[in-house]
């Protein structure tokens, strides 16, 4: 093994990932948008972790909870090997080619990974100095959690790496079926956390259980940790041979190649490449196809269009993953609230409103990435672009506006709260951030041609859609003030859709405008 | 004589970068007219402006005859498009793609099924009828658009470098189609960096270099133009008359600095 060749690898691997980050502003502006726009969420729940640390007494729980989490990270990254060992495309071409042995890119390849890990994972390492501080945690405890973490880091991408190795090498059945059943055993012990069986993750002697013991344990004080120790080292170890003998064979003729995505690159050459692959992982679902020359009517049928391109790029899924969660969290704050049950309309409202700002936002970022590169066909065959702008816009407002109301419909008449205004400001905010996106996304992509940065669109369009949501925010508080009784509710439905008909009518006519004015 | 297209007086520039210099064009209805020039020349801004997908800066351009800023959409009717490269939308599959664009371009139900199953036979494409445009091979991407640019069989059919990516029985596919096109009364307006292929497959061709007209007709008038004799090819025209025109830009833009 030469050391020499695994450091200028390692140098190279990471040059290639910070390389695109030097290459744009907007993507050293999403570093640290994305640092900066998760402290003050992460100040909040150090505080909250450590009240919630000071009032509790058992803490079996608190072990449950975080050896779930932890075995979860697992599932992920072993799932990830399912795909077998994937290499950049430059790798492939440069690195693979070359008198590198495979142990050594390995070695090479895990410690960057680690090193893209820890700039993802920066706002943790601030996360985890307020939980330090806030806790009053000794200098050895604190080191002691952070050995843990490594250990379990480091346990996580040898399995990873020595998964997807004996995928690439055997891809039979078995190996599968190996893999999956290693999943199903980190994940059957959660049952335990939604159900009365009496299994859990403190029962059994996972890494994660270890993990989650001695983090637990070290923040309450405890002393008898040994054992814990002794078996995440253990399992560490485990791993490490795993990959050792793994990294013995030579995979290389095995491996399969994926385009040089960095985390970083905000360029729209990147969000093409990513949607493309998109596009592959959900057509895999099946291609059924609801888009034939007999509709009579031009815009039906640009609808349908649109909603094939939502469902093949996997648009569709994203925004029912988002309300699923957004459903849990409004689910979890209710059960947390049960004996206030006039906080509970706030909730609901204040999450429909925060979610539903993002899903148009969504919507139109991946229209871009997926479609306006292919505007040129509108504009050369002689269609009214207005229909088509129409198209569009109906589409997002519909699939932004229903999943929302159905959400708000089953959770108030759950909890039997009244859903109107969360009803109003779902709608008005599906309408006119729909909008508004398109509108700001046309106008940038006009003025700057179809690489405009999507952070800035992202911002621009987000200031936009609050400001002229600001008057149906106002009457939406009024409502859950003031309870304006069935008949004034009703008329504030009316004059909020009225309102949002009419922004979303000037913006399409604008949009139209722009869009036959792009020069492509 | 009766043009399909027509450009008087054609300026356009980008960033302050003069693309177009006053360029004047006249394509033949019934022709395979072909458009070459040095790289940066000129020839995409000059069909995009076609097309609609640039905006002149002044001129004028009729398709048909009607300036086509009166009638910005009517005229597209008429035409078929293929960019150079081709962004196509990746989540469809073939056919409905070539329905899409037969929607959009106002053609009847039952044609669309009719000059799909033509279209798809022609370009061989009847296995990849229900596969997605992601799956494609660069070349099969190429016959998608062309198939899609043919679905409602326009009378001017406009190609930017349509032969870039094609395999070469691809190749004499498309002269083929070319060729029975103009047969039909059609014409095919072409973009192309293959002088060979434009000195076989051309009626008629236009020289542009610095977004200016250097020369233009069939291949006898551009020998008689650049005096390089009976036998040269369109290569050699093409050679000395590029030269000559940087000979006279350079001259040009002196004498602009009032350095003769």
């Amino acid at each position: 093994m030469r050391i020499h060749v695994i450091l200028n690898l390692y140098i190279f691997k990471v040059k290639m990932l910070l390389g695109t980050l030097k290459a744009s502003k907007a993507s050293i502006a999403l570093l640290i948008f994305y640092t900066f726009g998760l402290l003050p969420g992460l100040f909040g729940l150090s505080l909250t972790l450590s009240n919630a640390v000071r009032e509790t007494v058992d803490i079996n729980p608190c072990i449950e909870q975080l050896s779930s989490i932890a075995s979860l990270l697992m599932v992920f990254a072993i799932s990830l090997a399912l795909r077998g060992y994937t290499v950049f495309e430059y790798e492939q071409n440069i690195i693979l080619t070359s008198p590198i042995k495979p142990r050594e890119y390995l070695i090479a390849d895990t410690f960057s990974n680690l090193t893209s890990l820890s700039i993802f994972a920066n706002p943790l390492v601030i996360f985890y100095l307020m939980i330090v501080y806030l806790l009053k945690l000794s200098i050895s405890s604190a080191l002691l959690i952070l050995l843990s973490v490594l250990l379990f880091t480091f346990t996580l991408l040898f399995l990873k790496v020595s998964f997807s190795i004996v995928k690439s090498l055997y891809r039979g059945v078995l190996t599968n079926i190996f893999i999956l059943a290693t999943i199903f055993l980190l994940l059957f012990p959660s049952a335990g956390l939604i159900s009365d069986l009496p299994i859990g993750y403190t029962l059994l002697p996972y890494p994660s259980t270890f993990l989650a013991k001695i983090i637990v344990g070290l923040v309450y004080g405890l002393d008898n940790l040994i054992i814990d120790l002794t078996g995440l080292s253990f399992y560490f170890l485990l791993s490490l041979l795993f990959f050792l003998s793994a990294s013995m064979k030579n995979f290389f003729p095995s491996v399969s190649s994926i385009p040089f995505i960095s985390p970083f690159d905000t360029s729209m050459r990147m969000q093409n490449l990513q949607m493309e692959r998109s596009i592959r992982v959900f057509s895999r679902m099946g291609v059924i196809s609801i888009l034939n020359p007999e509709s009579r009517s031009i815009l039906v049928f640009l609808m349908k269009k649109e909603f094939i391109r939502v469902l093949r790029e996997g648009s569709l899924f994203t925004i029912i993953l988002l309300y699923l969660l957004a459903s849990l969290i409004a689910t979890s704050i209710s059960g947390s609230l049960s004996q206030n049950q006039q906080i509970l309309p706030y909730s609901l409202t204040f999450i429909v409103g925060v979610y539903s700002l993002t899903i148009p936002l969504m919507l139109v970022s991946n229209w871009r990435a997926s479609d306006s590169g292919n505007l040129w066909i509108q504009l050369t065959s002689g269609m009214d672009i207005y229909v088509m702008v129409k198209a569009l816009l109906y589409t997002f407002i519909s699939l932004s506006s229903t999943i929302p109301v159905v959400v708000v419909a089953v959770l108030s008449m759950i909890y039997k709260v009244n859903p109107i205004a969360p009803l109003i400001l779902t709608i008005s905010t599906s309408m006119i951030g729909c909008s508004v996106n398109l509108y700001v996304m046309i106008g940038l992509i006009k003025l700057k041609g179809i690489g405009a940065p999507s952070l800035l669109i992202g911002l621009v369009s987000m200031l936009l859609s609050i400001l002229l949501l600001t008057p149906v925010y106002i009457l939406v508080m009024l409502e859950l003030n003031l309870g304006f009784g069935d008949a004034k509710s009703w008329l504030s439905i009316v004059v909020v859709v009225a309102y949002s008909i009419l922004i979303t009518k000037i913006l399409s006519k604008e949009i139209g405008k722009n869009i036959y004015n792009i020069e492509l | 004589m009766t043009f399909i297209v027509e450009l008087i007086d054609v300026w356009k520039s980008y960033n302050g970068i003069q693309a177009l210099r006053g360029l004047n064009l006249e394509v033949r209805k019934g022709e395979i007219f072909g458009l070459i020039g040095p790289n940066g020349a000129g020839k995409t801004t000059t069909l995009k402006i076609i097309v609609g997908l640039l905006k002149m800066d002044r001129g004028l351009v009729k398709v048909n005859g009607v300036d086509i800023y009166e009638k910005p959409y009517e005229y597209k009717k008429l035409i078929g498009y293929v960019p150079e490269s081709v962004s196509l939308p990746d989540y469809l599959t073939v056919e409905e793609f070539l329905i899409y664009s037969g929607k959009i371009r106002g053609v009847s139900t039952k044609h669309i099924r009719e000059r799909i199953d033509h279209l798809t036979n022609l370009f061989e494409l009847e296995d990849k009828r229900r596969s997605l445009i992601v799956s494609l091979s660069k070349g099969m991407r190429q016959k998608v658009a062309i198939a899609s640019a043919l679905i409602h069989d326009p009378d001017l059919l406009i190609l930017d470098e349509p032969f870039i990516g094609i395999d070469p029985m691809g190749q004499h596919l498309l002269k083929e189609l070319f060729s029975e096109r103009v047969k039909d009364g059609k014409t095919v307006f072409i973009s192309t960096h293959m002088l060979d292929t434009a000195e076989r497959l051309c009626d008629r061709v236009a020289i542009i270099y610095k977004g200016q007209n250097v020369a233009s007709g069939d291949l006898k008038i551009l020998k008689q133009l650049s005096r390089t004799g009976e036998n040269a090819t369109l290569e050699e025209v093409f050679l000395k008359l590029i030269e000559e025109a940087e000979v006279k830009s350079t001259r040009d833009e002196m004498l602009k600095r009032g350095r003769l």
